[in-house]
């Protein structure tokens, strides 16, 4: 399904009514090429130009349609007109001057190879020329030689006076779009188009996924003995029967898809999401605003995306054709020179729009006026990271959440989610809006998932972004209790640096029973401080908590203690908001709203 | 003439994996089981060098859910050369270092699956004077009591199959899910006319409410 689905965009793409935006077709490819020998039409060198620009930080090459490259393994194979600097010119670079000898030869033996119609063409004449009469010295005296040799660059020619390279030029292009395929390779279907066609043997690279090797990765590859099947020994192709323009297709829609600047990917914690869609539509670039960070110079990038679909759901556009729409999510994970499929789900655009808004619904949470109120999946991910650092992120953790948002409405998210972020909350001792947001998000799905199964537990209510007075789990009450504690400590002694939640948070939410005595022996003395008025409202309220908790248990395991927590979080938010309104306390103010 | 019967297996387990040929390393299993797979099974229980089985038909009980698993595993195979050896000269070094041949391999797998499968149980042709009702007898026999020569399995060997004996004559329990989708080209099985190099042979799979009709093997291409 995954390659057939690449297969099919690349089609679409080549059909692209803007020439811009298609797909290099079969024979070519988008490559970065570093230097261009610029050449007159007799042969001589003018100069030698260096193609990167600065971006950011990094050099950045230009990009060229060229004709494709050989796949380099440990061989000498040349390519067509451009290859790196040992190849093009001869030089040895590294040490190895009889290999380069050789390198050199087979770069022009394949331009003397082209047919003859090809070979008069001005271009091919003047690259011939000046590579029989090449002056070594006068390409030293360049000054952008010294950086062309140390990193042995990928380089090209063009003629003096054109814009395009030599092997841009119309007679080439056809000569690399006609090459035949080895007549003596074997036919076999293909099992992603079903077509009888020779099979390619060694599938092209896919560069871009981040975390694989430079030199590019591969998702079909047999490159160890335990990998093969059925005697196919050494026969790597055979293993899985692609035809070589299926392989192309594919390859180069991926590469595509994962290039640089692209519009349609994201990086979930170690897995590179690609995604695309049957028909063009608007919403191909959107997803990458909603789970993506947005940038720096547009923080409300992410808002406005959401907020945009929120819109569109209500008129009820994706439920019109455009709803019907299929679109692909691809998440790929590197493993040294191999690709592995993290996840691929398929969806028409009304069940994707659904399950993104499920998965914001289910984050919706009472915030502060600096919480930001559609967190990006990085910063939530950071915040059950040890110390906040990206680098302690656990590394499936996004791609697993990312592959439950897209798989169902109310299919569970990975249990490490949870027993993360409640195991920062007892390690950092406080439990902040992201945090409370995943708890909340993973005890829900957790809870509708249960009754979607049968079981014969009493229905758990879900829980709400607010406070909720009618919760009676006794883990959120016992949350709930704490916050109050707290709260009286806080007006009993103001100015406090520590305060019960610095000292017993992580005893209170793993052992209430050997805490909770204590903390409720200890309030007397706090509430003794306070006027009587707003002591009787703290009573009142630690009266209305504790009507459903009939014992403190001696343990609580950890979706409990998740539940502990959100309640700690909904009654703390609940005293923020009214503390802002009324200042002077009557009694029945301290409930929260 | 072959007569064939007709018999129904409900397989079930908690991870299945049918690999899909071109992601065989990172595996990635294919949406629904294949014939192959389904076939396995109803050898696991009999299999005798008369019989023949034909997957006709396969019916997913449970919505499709997936789960992404990395587990460690060798790169290297045994050598046949060194068992030759070994054999020929009554002893010798067959084992594999682990930790040199250690490879990371990625999966992505189904869980929760639950098939039923429905298969005809033929004669080899060419073998006079054996009785179709002997091997059907013993099938029924052995599959009412969960009797089979090898833990049937789920695509790989470590994915465990419970199976059990379904009476084509009562209505089913549970109906197929309602889905319905194209499943593009999927592995039928392998044709083993020349021993040494099995041939692959596909069909064009269609899942219509749950239910995929597998054509007969001579109609799969490869």
């Amino acid at each position: 399904m995954i390659l057939q689905a690449l297969n099919d965009y690349y089609r679409r793409k080549c059909d692209d009514p803007d020439p811009a935006e298609r797909l290099p077709a079969f024979g070519l490819e988008q490559k970065e090429i570093f230097f261009l020998l610029e050449i007159t039409a007799e042969g001589k060198l003018v100069q030698l130009i260096d193609t990167r620009t600065l971006n950011g930080k990094k050099k950045v090459a230009q990009i060229f349609r060229v004709p494709l490259g050989v796949k380099k393994s440990s061989g000498v194979v040349a390519n067509l007109l451009w290859d790196t600097l040992e190849y093009v010119l001869g030089v040895d670079t590294k040490g190895k001057s009889e290999r380069v000898v050789e390198q050199h030869a087979h770069f022009v033996a394949r331009i003397k190879a082209l047919p003859q119609a090809t070979q008069e063409d001005a271009g091919i004449q003047a690259v011939l020329a000046f590579l029989a009469n090449m002056d070594l010295k006068q390409l030293q005296a360049e000054p952008a030689w010294a950086q062309a040799f140390e990193i042995n660059a990928v380089m090209s020619f063009r003629l003096h006076g054109d814009v395009n390279l030599v092997c841009q030029r119309p007679a080439v292009v056809n000569a690399a779009l006609n090459v035949g395929t080895d007549v003596d390779e074997r036919l076999a279907m293909c099992l992603v188009t079903g077509n009888d066609a020779p099979v390619q043997r060694l599938h092209a690279a896919i560069k871009g996924v981040w975390g694989a090797q430079s030199s590019g990765a591969n998702i079909v590859s047999f490159n160890a003995r335990s990998f093969e099947s059925y005697g196919k020994t050494e026969r790597q192709g055979e293993n899985a029967p692609v035809s070589t323009a299926a392989a192309f297709a594919y390859t180069t829609a991926l590469n595509h898809l994962l290039r640089k600047g692209s519009s349609q990917r994201i990086q979930v914690g170690d897995a590179s999401a690609v995604f695309w869609a049957d028909k063009d539509s608007a919403f191909e670039s959107a997803i990458p605003n909603i789970f993506g960070e947005p940038p720096t110079d547009n923080p409300d990038r992410n808002a406005q995306a959401v907020q945009a679909l929120f819109s569109a759901m209500h008129s009820g556009k994706p439920a019109g054709p455009d709803g019907q729409t299929r679109f692909h999510m691809l998440g790929l994970a590197p493993n040294a020179a191999r690709i592995s499929i993290r996840f691929y789900h398929c969806l028409p655009l009304y069940e994707l729009s659904e399950r993104i808004l499920q998965y914001f619904k289910d984050l919706e949470l009472a915030r502060g006026p600096h919480d930001p109120q559609f967190p990006s999946l990085f910063r939530l991910l950071a915040a059950v990271a040890v110390q906040n650092k990206a680098d302690n992120i656990p590394p499936n953790l996004g791609g697993a959440i990312v592959d439950a948002v897209f798989a169902g409405p109310d299919v569970p998210y990975p249990s490490l989610w949870l027993n993360a972020a409640v195991g920062r909350c007892r390690g950092e001792q406080n439990v902040n809006y992201l945090r409370a947001c995943a708890i909340k998000a993973c005890l829900n799905r957790q809870i509708r998932h249960s009754t979607v199964t049968p079981s014969n537990v009493i229905q758990e209510k879900e829980f709400l972004p607010m406070l909720d007075l009618s919760n009676a789990n006794p883990a959120y009450r016992l949350g709930r209790l704490f916050a109050t504690l707290e709260k009286i400590q806080e007006e009993a002694s103001p100015g406090l640096n520590a305060t019960i939640r610095d000292r017993y948070y992580g005893a209170a939410s793993s052992t209430p029973v050997a805490v909770f005595t204590t903390l409720l022996r200890l309030k007397n003395s706090h509430l003794k401080k306070l006027s009587s008025g707003r002591a009787m409202g703290f009573e009142k309220l630690l009266g209305e908590i504790l009507s459903a908790v009939v014992d403190f248990p001696k343990h609580m395991a950890l979706p409990d203690q998740g539940r502990f927590a959100l309640g700690y979080y909904h009654q703390r938010q609940a005293f923020f908001t009214k503390i802002s309104d009324t200042p002077n306390a009557t009694p029945s103010n301290p409930e929260g709203n | 003439m072959n007569l064939s019967k007709s018999f129904c297996l409900e397989v079930s387990g908690p991870f299945a994996c049918f690999t899909r040929p071109e992601m065989k390393v990172e595996r990635v299993s294919y949406d629904v089981m294949t014939p192959s797979s389904a076939r396995s099974i109803f050898e696991a229980v009999l299999w005798k060098p008369a019989i023949r089985w034909r997957v006709h038909r396969i019916e997913v009980l449970k919505p499709l859910r997936w789960i992404n698993l990395r587990r460690n595993e060798v790169s290297a195979v045994v050598s046949t050369r060194n068992v030759q050896q070994a054999m020929a000269a009554g002893s010798g070094t067959l084992g594999l270092y682990i930790e040199d041949e250690r490879q990371q391999r990625a999966g992505y797998f189904l869980r929760e699956v639950a098939y039923r499968i429905h298969a005809d149980l033929s004669l080899v042709p060419g073998r006079p004077g054996e009785p179709l009702m002997k091997y059907t007898e013993m099938f029924t026999r052995r599959a009412g009591k969960g009797q089979c020569v090898n833990q049937p399995y789920l695509g790989c060997r470590e994915f465990a199959a419970d199976f059990r004996l379904i009476d084509l004559s009562t209505p089913p329990a549970t109906a197929p899910i309602t889905e319905t989708r194209e499943l593009g080209w999927m592995l039928h099985d392998l044709d083993f006319t020349h021993p040494a190099d099995p041939q692959p042979r596909f069909f064009n799979a269609k899942m219509v409410a749950g239910v995929i009709e597998v054509p007969p093997f001579e109609e799969a291409r490869g």
